[in-house]
């Protein structure tokens, strides 16, 4: 049943009293957008993200949502007006990904040095060419160093919940900064499951008072100017410039630490706790790893029990956020094992592997011993890595401790 | 002891030109405005009009009351400056206040002069430079039978006209043997004297009085008799005494500011003691022509020294120079027009002496019509032009001669069609 | 602050010597045909000198009242017979105070009091109050009716709401041009300046330090029209009446910036969205951008052996503008002053309901090569070139000319002021000349519709 054709109660209040609710992700994503209550939306559709904007669409016409809803010409004017709107005082919402994340770049890298508090869904796809429309992390790990917090939901529930959330950390006075929340193209965005929606007071209390403009904004009654330029050398412009990007990354830091506070916070009131940062599965007596990301935890998790009936030692890690990188937290998880798996949805050109994998065997090196690792690819453009190709995985991770060491990383699919 | 930023001495053209220009540059500092005289401002030009009647003396005021509010003018009237003591930067009234100035500027004007006859200091005899002086004269006029006006300049034509008109047998006595000497040459002086023999005004002209004494016969003493050079006796109940007039600078005196004939002062209008500034009928300053120092006693200079003054005061920066005086006269007679800009007399003035070759003399005369224009130019610029009858724009010419302005590709269309040709040129220049 | 009047302007080049001026204002004022009661007076000689030196070049002069700001005529009156109107800033003779002394005649040195000998006394232009007749007269568009000075008055008393001491370069016509938006659209604003010169200039400031007084920002070169659209949601939301006006070159305006701009327009946002036209990138060292006409020497376009400028046109984009049907899209030049007041006006007050964009020609003495001095004659043969033409459209009005084209001056006196067209052949003179008839036979099409309709 599409959006269009359901009938929905006219008020948040009336809409979203505690119930279990049978949906996909996308109207998971929705869902939570309405919860959060934003005054201006502005979309423009895109596969596998177009459904949800109709769900959002069809909840501004419903009255579900009260906020200003604008289609606009194009992702760029998307983030564009969300910016202005922003920068108003409004709690903005989007969602984008693949080619129109890429159309929505020049904004995009903008928002997190305007500490604009937007929060955008990402429904992950691969990226052109070849033509594709499926999912992929490939978009996602582009943008990874634009400075925007980046938070990889496993499940439908997961992207409801987390779509609240991050309004409470971007918007958290330490913070200011965008969020994404990645939910895996096809995988979650089209995956029907039963979940529970939670009723709107509690997350009203949650959210608390809405204070998006109280940092620098456009508003006549206190007028100033954003965005000066900062001039060039000789001049105090570098200074200025290079402290206020240490604060941006000061605030990414301290990202980690309110999405922490966060999740608990939402585990107390609502009673569904998540690893806000990284979590470990069934790694307290493990002696290897896999590292996994989004929506494929699932079947690795499966297979990981699979392996524990065969006796393998085998754990997992999944890390929910990805942007800030949590180092430590990684860390602590890492410190129990002595090899490690990564699995990736999309690759790191510069060195042949994925980008996950990168980032993990990085933050190993200050465990100051020497980690065996390999990196796997799999589930581009939409393919499955089933529990089969997790056995292979754990079969393949395995071999590290025996001594194996793989120069290339392992692609799945490659013969599905 | 009281205090003002600018002080000026003075209600008539070059005060009030100088409160203007002051005002532009700097609307708020203290200005103080203090005359011996007890009217709102009024010109001395206006005089002769409200002898005649055609002005009303209480219709002649240059500024009303709000003027000065609206431009924060302290006016103080019927004060008069007895000295100053630049050292201390004061300036003393006649009652012995002290004011105490950052800025002075002297417009004192000038005051006519009484000749040294024997005999007139015995007589009652009028002049004309205040409002109180014209009202008199027009009094005078009502009840008088008989006038008699020394000098034939300016002021003495105008009150001959007047009296005249008036109905009185007026004769008018000049030591020189022509009328307005300066501002026309013989010819020209002879045209204009001509109206006034038909009029019926008796012109002694190159003669002087030698003695005056009342007359016998006048019970009220209000007659006198006067005795020419030649040993004519002339009787009249009414004297005017016109025989130009001399700056006002008494107060000057232990001052230590340099004066001749007026208050020396250089092309700021500045004088030789700091802070102060004289400009008007009292400053003597810079001659267009030479190297000298005048006083030109006209209304123009007036107002244009007033300007210059005000602006050096209140450090305008786009003060300029004093292009120094240039005699020029517009006098009405009789319903004619005379018009003199510049030099009018090769032969006498600052052209005086300068080899003829040099200058070139374009003259037009038609007597019948009362038409007279005579041009005269120095290596293609204009000196002077004066004309009877004939149309010009003096401040177009003024401009010409003041600007230096090489009239020699178009000469002869100017010396024909002065108006146009003039017009034409500084519209050109103008653009 | 002074006070701005109307004045009668006069333009040398267009004037013939015909005289109907001086017939009409003899009429007016003395009721009758001879020119000498005329108190405008047009001066034409048969022997032009044709020695520049001598100051009489043989062209044709004008005698009149120039109603000085500081007028010596006044100063030199000894009867207070003539005062300066503070109202409508004319110079008043008050016959019952004149004595006829003619000092007013010395003090004027444009012949702009005279004596008439038939009536006995001065006259002056007195511009009839407000409503000369000369200028009603004259054939040829010589004589003009002046009424920028009003502009003055209405924002004398206005905060300047930009930084004194912007770093625009000589001459540049865009600090005058946003100086007398921002004192009129007033404080209630929020103000995008894209990349250019504006922000350029100094505008959104530098270094923390904010150039205006009122809320402003750097948009991306590309995304000014939706970020105002996105504020102006926020302000509608909770209920404030903000104006939201954007300051853009035209690259931001009609190449990178244009689908934006074109998306905002179609969703008929409520915003003031204004092209300031300098015909290319100017801020960056000038180079070609699309509305850079054809033929002009730009940094990108150069002149060579290969290239000789520009080689394809400019595009149109107030007509672009119009075919989206806003709610209001004018042309504009600073040459026009109260033109472009009265188009500002119109464009606020539609901003309140829609999508209005204000399209200003901004010749750029740096950019175009031409004097400092010269912008604003620069504008003004612009435009009375039909080069760029002025007229505003409303969907229920149409298309409106708010000057004519009929007229114009030769193409080549605009042309040769200005550096970046010194390279034209013939041949590329005539190609500029055909566009323009082009320009303005459509834009007439369009009008005529208008009339129609
Ligand atoms: C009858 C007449 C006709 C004239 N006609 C013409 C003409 O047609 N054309 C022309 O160009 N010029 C004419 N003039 C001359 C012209 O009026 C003067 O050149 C002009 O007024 C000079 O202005 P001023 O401000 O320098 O001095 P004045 O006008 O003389 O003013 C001097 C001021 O100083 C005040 N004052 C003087 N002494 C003191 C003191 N000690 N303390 C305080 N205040 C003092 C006086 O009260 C007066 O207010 C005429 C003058 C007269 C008298």
């Amino acid at each position: 049943m599409t959006a269009i054709e359901k009938t929905i109660d006219s008020t948040l209040e009336s809409a979203c009293q505690s119930k279990t609710l049978v949906c996909d992700g996308n109207e998971a994503a929705a869902w939570g957008v309405a919860l959060s209550r934003p005054d201006v939306i502005a979309v423009y559709p895109i596969t596998p993200q177009s459904s949800l904007v109709e769900y959002v669409s069809q909840f501004v016409a419903e009255g579900i949502i009260d906020a200003e809803l604008m289609n606009v010409e194009g992702e760029h004017s998307v983030l564009s007006a969300l910016q202005g709107a922003a920068l108003a005082g409004a709690r903005t919402y989007t969602a984008t990904c693949g080619p129109g994340l890429a159309f929505m770049f020049e904004p995009y890298i903008r928002t997190p040095g305007l500490r604009l508090p937007i929060v955008a869904s990402l429904v992950t796809r691969d990226t052109l060419t070849p033509q594709c429309v499926w999912g992929g992390h490939q978009d996602a790990m582009l943008v990874k160093e634009a400075g925007w917090i980046q938070m990889y939901c496993e499940t439908v529930q997961e992207v409801l919940d987390t779509t609240v959330m991050a309004y409470r950390i971007g918007e958290h006075p330490d913070v200011m900064l965008p969020v994404n929340v990645n939910s895996d193209g096809n995988y979650l965005s089209y995956g029907v499951t039963g979940i529970s929606l939670p009723a709107a007071p509690l997350v009203d209390a949650f959210l608390g008072e809405k204070n998006v403009n109280w940092h620098a904004a456009l508003d006549p009654e206190r007028p100033m100017a954003i965005d000066p330029l900062t001039g060039g050398a000789g001049g105090p412009g570098p200074k200025m410039f290079v402290n206020y990007r240490k604060g941006q990354t000061d605030a990414m830091q301290n990202a980690l630490r309110v999405i922490e506070e966060t999740h608990k916070d939402w585990g107390d009131r609502i009673g569904r706790h998540y690893s806000p940062l990284v979590e470990e599965y069934r790694l307290a007596d493990a002696d290897y790893a896999i590292v996994t990301i989004g929506s494929m935890t699932g079947a690795a998790k499966d297979a990981v029990d699979e392996a524990r009936d065969r006796g393998e030692a085998v754990g997992l890690i999944k890390v929910k956020t990805f942007r800030p990188f949590p180092v430590a937290a990684i860390n602590r998880a890492l410190n129990k094992v002595k090899a490690i798996g990564v699995v990736d949805r999309s690759v790191n050109f510069g060195w042949n592997c994925g980008p996950l994998y990168q980032e993990t065997i990085a933050a190993a090196q200050k465990l100051q011993r020497f980690m065996p690792s390999a990196s796997f690819i799999g589930g581009l453009a939409g393919a499955d890595i089933t529990v089969e190709h997790f056995s292979e995985v754990i079969e393949d991770t395995a071999k590290l401790l025996k001594g194996h060491s793989y120069d290339e990383p392992v692609w799945i699919n490659r013969n599905d | 002891m009281p205090h003002c930023k600018y002080l000026i001495i003075g209600s008539s053209h070059a005060a009030l030109e100088a409160v203007s220009a002051i005002r532009m540059q700097d609307t708020e500092g203290s200005l103080t405005m203090i005359t011996r005289d007890s009217h709102l401002p009024y010109s001395p030009t206006v005089l002769p009009y409200v002898v005649s009647g055609r002005s009303k003396a209480d219709n002649v005021a240059l500024r009303d009351q709000s003027y000065f509010e609206q431009h924060a003018v302290e006016f103080v009237t019927n004060r008069s400056l007895s000295s100053i003591e630049p050292d201390c930067n004061t300036a003393v009234l006649d009652n012995g206040d002290r004011w105490q100035y950052e800025k002075l500027l002297l417009a004192t004007g000038a005051s006519p002069i009484i000749p040294p006859i024997p005999g007139l200091d015995k007589v009652k005899h009028l002049v004309l430079r205040t409002l109180e002086d014209a009202v008199a004269l027009r009094d005078a006029s009502q009840k008088a039978k008989k006038a008699i006006v020394l000098g034939a300049g300016l002021v003495g034509m105008h009150g001959a006209e007047n009296l005249a008109e008036a109905g009185l047998e007026v004769t008018i006595i000049e030591m020189q043997t022509q009328v307005l000497p300066g501002y026309f040459d013989p010819q020209a002086a002879q045209m204009i004297q001509s109206a006034f023999d038909q009029h019926g005004i008796n012109m002694k002209m190159g003669h002087k009085a030698v003695s005056i004494s009342p007359q016998s016969s006048d019970q009220q003493n209000t007659g006198c008799r006067v005795e020419l050079d030649s040993g004519e006796t002339l009787d009249a109940d009414l004297l005017l005494v016109s025989t130009g007039v001399r700056p006002i600078f008494d107060y000057c005196s232990g001052s230590h500011l340099q004066t001749d004939q007026g208050i020396l002062v250089d092309n700021h209008m500045s004088t030789n003691q700091k802070n102060i500034w004289a400009a008007g009928d009292v400053a003597q300053a810079k001659d267009f022509y030479s190297d000298t120092k005048v006083t030109t006693g006209i209304l123009p200079d007036a107002v244009e020294q007033g300007r210059i003054a005000g602006m050096a005061m209140s450090d305008d920066p786009s003060l300029k120079n004093y292009s120094g005086g240039v005699p020029i006269n517009t006098y009405t007679f009789y319903g004619q027009q005379a018009i003199s800009v510049g030099t009018s007399d090769s032969s006498s003035g600052p052209l005086n002496g300068e080899p003829t070759d040099k200058l070139e003399i374009e003259l037009t005369v038609d007597s019948d019509k009362g038409y007279f224009q005579k041009i005269i130019f120095k290596d293609n610029r204009l000196q002077g032009i004066s004309g009877i009858n004939a149309a010009l724009d003096p401040g177009i010419m003024w401009q010409l001669i003041l600007r230096r302005i090489d009239l020699g590709a178009v000469k002869k269309e100017f010396v024909a069609q002065p108006l146009e040709t003039g017009r034409r040129l500084m519209s050109g220049t103008w653009r | 602050m002074g006070i701005g009047y109307n004045t009668i302007t006069f333009n040398q080049d267009k004037c013939d010597g015909c005289g109907d001026c001086m017939l009409a204002c003899a009429q007016a004022k003395a009721g009758s045909d001879d020119i000498v009661h005329s108190r405008i007076q047009i001066l034409t000689t048969d022997q032009p000198s044709g020695d520049p030196q001598a100051s009489d070049s043989g062209a044709i002069e004008l005698a009149m009242c120039r109603q000085c700001g500081d007028p010596k005529c006044v100063s030199n009156c000894p009867a207070a017979a003539l005062t300066k109107n503070a109202t409508t800033g004319t110079i008043d003779w008050h016959a019952d105070k004149c004595v006829n002394c003619l000092l007013c005649t010395v003090g004027c040195a444009f012949g702009g009091i005279t004596y008439n000998a038939e009536i006995g006394h001065v006259t002056k232009c007195d511009s009839c109050d407000g409503n000369p007749a000369c200028v009603k007269v004259c054939p040829k568009g010589a004589l003009e009716y002046n009424t920028s000075g009003s502009i003055y008055n209405r924002i004398s008393d206005k905060d300047d709401l930009f930084v004194p001491g912007l770093s625009a370069c000589q001459g540049c016509n865009s600090e005058l041009l946003i100086r007398h938006t921002l004192r009129n659209v007033g404080t209630n604003v929020v103000v995008a300046t894209p990349p250019g010169c504006i922000p350029g200039m100094g505008t959104v400031g530098y270094n923390g330090k904010t150039g205006t007084k009122v809320p402003v920002f750097h948009p991306l070169l590309t995304n000014t029209a939706s970020m105002l659209a996105g504020i102006k949601k926020q302000y509608n939301r909770v209920g404030r009446d903000v104006t939201m006006l954007a300051l853009a070159g035209d690259g931001g305006v009609g190449d990178v910036g244009f689908q934006s701009l074109s998306g905002a327009a179609e969703r008929n946002e409520q915003q003031l969205f204004m092209c300031v036209d300098n015909e290319g990138y100017m801020n960056t060292g000038m180079q070609s951008s699309g509305s850079t006409p054809a033929g002009s020497w730009t940094s990108t376009t150069p002149v060579g052996k290969e290239m000789q400028g520009k080689r394809t046109d400019a595009k149109n984009m107030a007509k672009i503008m119009m075919m989206h049907n806003c709610e209001y899209v004018a042309t504009a030049s600073l040459a026009f002053m109260d033109d472009y007041y009265e188009k500002l006006d119109k464009a606020i007050a539609a901003s309140k309901h829609g999508f209005a964009y204000l399209h200003v020609y901004a010749p750029c003495p740096t950019g175009w090569r031409f004097p400092a001095a010269d912008t604003i004659e620069v504008c003004r043969k612009q435009v009375e070139s039909n080069f760029v033409t002025l007229w505003d459209f409303t969907p229920e009005q149409g298309l409106r000319f708010t000057r004519s084209t009929d007229n114009p001056i030769k193409m080549a006196e605009y042309l040769k002021q200005i550096g970046k067209y010194r390279h034209l052949s013939e041949a590329q003179v005539e190609h500029l000349q055909r566009r323009v008839n082009d320009q303005v036979r459509s834009l007439k099409a369009f009008e005529q519709l208008t009339e129609v309709s």
